[in-house]
């Protein structure tokens, strides 16, 4: 039986308190819980400190360029269906410099788990502000405040025809890893955006500011994750964030609708037989 | 008798003149002739200047000539453009009232016909979009084509797409021309082509000789963004590729195509990507990751007119340098670049074997030229396809391992791969500079070790490269160093100095990088006097050539940046000034 220690590598060397701390236990929780080999499970990251977690943690890893943990996690779960696909970025990661991977990632379904660790600023570069920090939001980049609206990465989701969107809190691990989970088992691209404290840098999101904006929607009465007007509304909650399974709709991921024989490439047959050859070269002559 | 000619199609885009070009291509192909085609086309759809020359021989051609000989216009503008390099006792074929407004100096020597497709079309069939095919009709009179192949060649072109309706109506329209033909041009003003109906050759483009190329090789992932003249590799795989379960997947963008491909390749299968101008640069940042993760990927990039958006549709040789010395950081990479379409078919096999032995990756460079136009190229034998994937373990091989290490370090520098999903080959693949586990590792005694592991993989690749080849007599003093689409006009510009008396040899450059020195010291020690040929402003060839080259000698460039192949006479010219 697989452990949490399985997928076990090092202990991490983040800043003590930090939320990819919540991340990182919730992540082992969840393979755990699904029984997932360590061989048969890519993580894909990019840069900014969440980078450093498929050095600690056991399983294949691939660390891809900044922005870029997408297409690579894409090329990989296309490549070899029969892979579990975890790709963890961060909102610099996601939200600004791979945006459009990201968007096009949503649209095309494309059957793989995508962990936003979001703490609304740049750490690894030393505390700038990112793409969703809050107006008004002073950092070394913006010492008058930010000026641009945040961005918020579970509504574009929402808008570009996602079919798992989710909002978890690294300081409520038990749902993270549940959320998490659900991600694994959706068939088609799952974004859990999660709000994730850097205790270094950002004095203003801190844990107590999250608990004190954030609620769980999947404990009010009313919410179905499976209604687009609820899931709206839910994504709309102006300054407070709603936490949980905001929105879940089954649709055909890319993954079945252009492999529909469901062999993956990795086991395509790579020769052409005569036959093959002599009849695509009659079109030429 | 005729053993070459160049008919030269012209007008408007929009007119049809692609469509035209292509069907003419076909029947003469199939009547036996070699066959180079040239587009120049802009990169709009309708309404700017755009010709197409089908240049058909008797003899090896590999590239456009000198001289037009028959000109089918569709406008006086089109006229005036090219009477330019219309042979002396070339013709044309154009409706009168354009060429009412050609100047009687333009007309010296030349045959000019009013032919008028347009109006018997509207007659006709009350429609102009059959004027092509009545111009066709008229040149099928004038080169004597055989009616057989061309009514077979319109029924493969409309039949399944258009019906038996429309296959009649443009066999008809063929025929009216050749009538119309009939009235007004003289029996001596036609050019009788001998014909043998011959099917032992292709008519291909670079582009689709890559892609078939790739199938061949057993790539089964290819991701692109869409870009001239990069395109048609894709539309080919996309065609072919579900028989035989690949996958073609359209990126957002280049940054995504490059690293969908690594991704996939990463993950077992053989993985390519293609590209061209701004596409290439934005490749540049993914090119390096397969650098240092030792990711192997195929990259073609069909050069097209740079910089910036450039000229998209038109050829150059101004991305060499991008390729060899590109990227931020130093890594590993290979690149070919074939000259011929057999050279686009073999060099692909070739770029996917070299890519898994050395696990970096090989880009195929190509131009426009030979990229998107079509060529007459003797049909690939079937044979058993040597498919080499390189260091990968198997399950049993990983199984009795220890620990296995991603990037051992190993005398030729090349570490067995695992890939994800088997038992025992756990691993991580690092953007960052890694251990040999694939674990981030800043040191400073682990970067030395691991930029030597990795550059000593070109080491070992050496004797595996595509060595360059010498066409010529190897006692001539006068050499020619080309690469890629200078590879046609160099041989025929051989050939033109030797009639007037100057021997010449030329040295074809087919692996730009690694640099292969010695036979290029060799060639270049050998020669009085040497010219490098470059179809870009700065001679790239010539200044590779000059910082590999430990000999001190002069190198005389021969430079074209017109957004226009070289045509023969610019390079032996040159050389007979030069001398």
């Amino acid at each position: 039986m697989l452990k949490e220690k399985d997928y076990h590598l090092h202990d991490p060397t983040w800043c003590p308190g930090c939320g990819l701390f919540g991340v990182f236990a919730s992540l082992k929780k969840a393979a755990v819980s699904l029984k997932i080999k360590p061989e048969d499970m890519v993580v894909v990251t990019g840069i900014g400190c969440h980078g450093r977690l498929n050095n600690y943690f056991k399983a294949n890893g691939f660390h891809a360029l900044h922005g870029r943990a997408l297409p690579v996690a894409t090329g990989a779960k296309l490549a070899n269906s029969h892979l579990s696909v975890i790709t963890v970025s961060g909102d610099g990661d996601a939200y600004s410099i791979g945006l459009s991977h990201f968007i096009h990632a949503v649209r095309r379904n494309i059957d793989l788990t995508y962990i936003v660790v979001n703490n609304m600023i740049y750490a690894l570069t030393l505390g700038q502000t990112s793409p969703t920090s809050q107006v008004g939001f002073v950092s070394i980049s913006t010492p008058l405040g930010s000026k641009e609206f945040p961005l918020d990465g579970p509504r574009m989701a929402f808008v570009s025809g996602g079919t798992f969107i989710a909002r978890g809190f690294s300081g409520a691990p038990k749902q993270l890893s549940r959320l998490i989970e659900q991600g694994l088992q959706h068939k088609g691209f799952a974004l859990i955006d999660v709000l994730s404290p850097c205790i270094t840098h950002n004095k203003i999101n801190t844990y107590d500011w999250y608990k004190e904006n954030t609620y769980n929607i999947n404990q009010k009465k009313g919410h179905d994750p499976k209604r687009r007007d609820l899931a709206w509304k839910a994504l709309n909650g102006g300054d407070t964030f709603a936490l949980g399974l905001l929105y879940q709709e089954e649709r055909p991921s890319y993954n079945e609708l252009v492999l529909p024989g469901k062999k993956s490439l990795v086991q395509s047959r790579t020769t052409v037989d005569r036959k093959e050859w002599d009849r695509i070269l009659q079109k030429f002559e | 008798m005729i053993t070459d000619i160049s008919i030269l199609i012209a007008g408007k885009a929009g007119d049809g003149v692609l469509f035209t070009g292509n069907v003419l291509a076909k029947i003469l192909k199939r009547q036996g002739w070699k066959i180079v085609t040239y587009r120049y086309f802009p990169s709009n759809i309708r309404g700017e200047p755009t010709s197409y020359t089908v240049r058909s021989s008797l003899e090896k051609i590999h590239g456009r000539g000198d001289k037009i000989d028959v000109l089918m216009a569709f406008d006086c503008d089109a006229i005036l453009e090219h009477i330019g390099a219309l042979a002396a006792s070339g013709v044309v074929l154009c409706e009168g009232r354009e060429l009412v407004r050609l100047k009687s100096r333009d007309r010296k020597g030349k045959t000019f016909h009013a032919f008028p497709m347009r109006e018997l079309a509207r007659e006709k069939f009350g429609n102009e979009i059959y004027k092509n095919m009545i111009l066709l009709g008229g040149l099928c009179y004038i080169l004597d084509l055989d009616f057989q192949i061309i009514t077979e060649i319109i029924n493969e072109t409309f039949l399944k797409k258009k019906g038996k309706d429309v296959v009649q109506k443009n066999i008809q329209a063929i025929h009216l021309g050749c009538e119309e033909a009939k009235k007004i041009v003289q029996r001596g003003e036609r050019y009788l082509l001998k014909s043998r109906r011959d099917l032992s050759r292709l008519l291909m483009s670079g582009d689709e000789a890559i892609a078939f190329g790739a199938l061949v090789a057993g790539c089964r992932f290819f991701a692109a963004y869409p870009i001239c003249p990069a395109t048609e590799i894709w539309q080919w795989l996309a065609n072919y590729f579900p028989r035989f379960n690949g996958l073609v997947v359209q990126t957002e963008d280049e940054l995504a195509a490059i690293n969908m491909a690594l991704g996939a390749s990463y993950a077992g299968v053989r993985a390519m990507t293609s590209t061209s101008g701004p596409g290439a640069s934005l490749m540049m940042e993914g090119f390096g990751l397969a650098g240092i993760a030792e990711i192997p990927v195929v990259v073609v990039d069909v050069q097209r007119v740079g910089p910036g958006t450039g000229m998209p549709t038109k050829s150059e040789q101004a991305d060499m340098t991008q390729w060899i010395h590109g990227s931020h950081g130093d890594f590993p990479r290979i690149v070919l670049a074939p000259g011929t379409i057999q050279e686009c078919f073999e060099f692909t096999i070739k770029a996917f074997n070299l890519a898994d032995k050395y696990q970096c990756p090989v880009i195929l460079l190509t131009e426009q030229d030979y990229g998107q136009n079509y060529r007459t190229v003797n049909k690939f034998s079937f044979s058993r396809v040597d498919l080499d994937r390189g260091k990968i373990l198997t399950q049993k091989e990983l199984l009795s391992l220890k620990d296995y290490k991603r990037y051992q370090f190993t005398r030729d520098g090349i570490s067995p791969r695992a890939l994800p999903s088997m038992r025992n080959g756990i691993h991580m693949v690092e953007s960052n500079e890694h251990d040999v586990r694939g674990y981030r590792d800043e040191s400073s005694k682990n970067r030395k070790k691991m930029m030597e592991k990795r550059m000593k993989k070109l080491k070992a690749a050496r004797k595996d490269l595509i060595r360059p080849k010498i066409w010529g007599k190897s006692t001539a003093d006068i050499g020619i160093i080309g690469c890629g689409s200078t590879f046609g006009p160099i041989q025929e510009a051989m050939e033109q100095l030797y009639y007037s008396g100057i021997e010449t040899k030329y040295l074809q450059i087919r692996t730009l990088w690694p640099f292969l020195g010695t036979e290029v010291e060799d060639f270049i020690a050998n020669c009085k006097q040497v010219f490098v040929v470059d179809n870009n402003y700065e001679g790239q060839l010539a200044y590779l050539i000059k910082s590999q080259m430990k000999q001190k000698k002069e190198i005389r460039h021969i430079l074209n940046y017109s957004g226009h192949t070289f045509r023969p006479q610019d390079i032996s010219g040159f050389i007979h000034k030069a001398l």
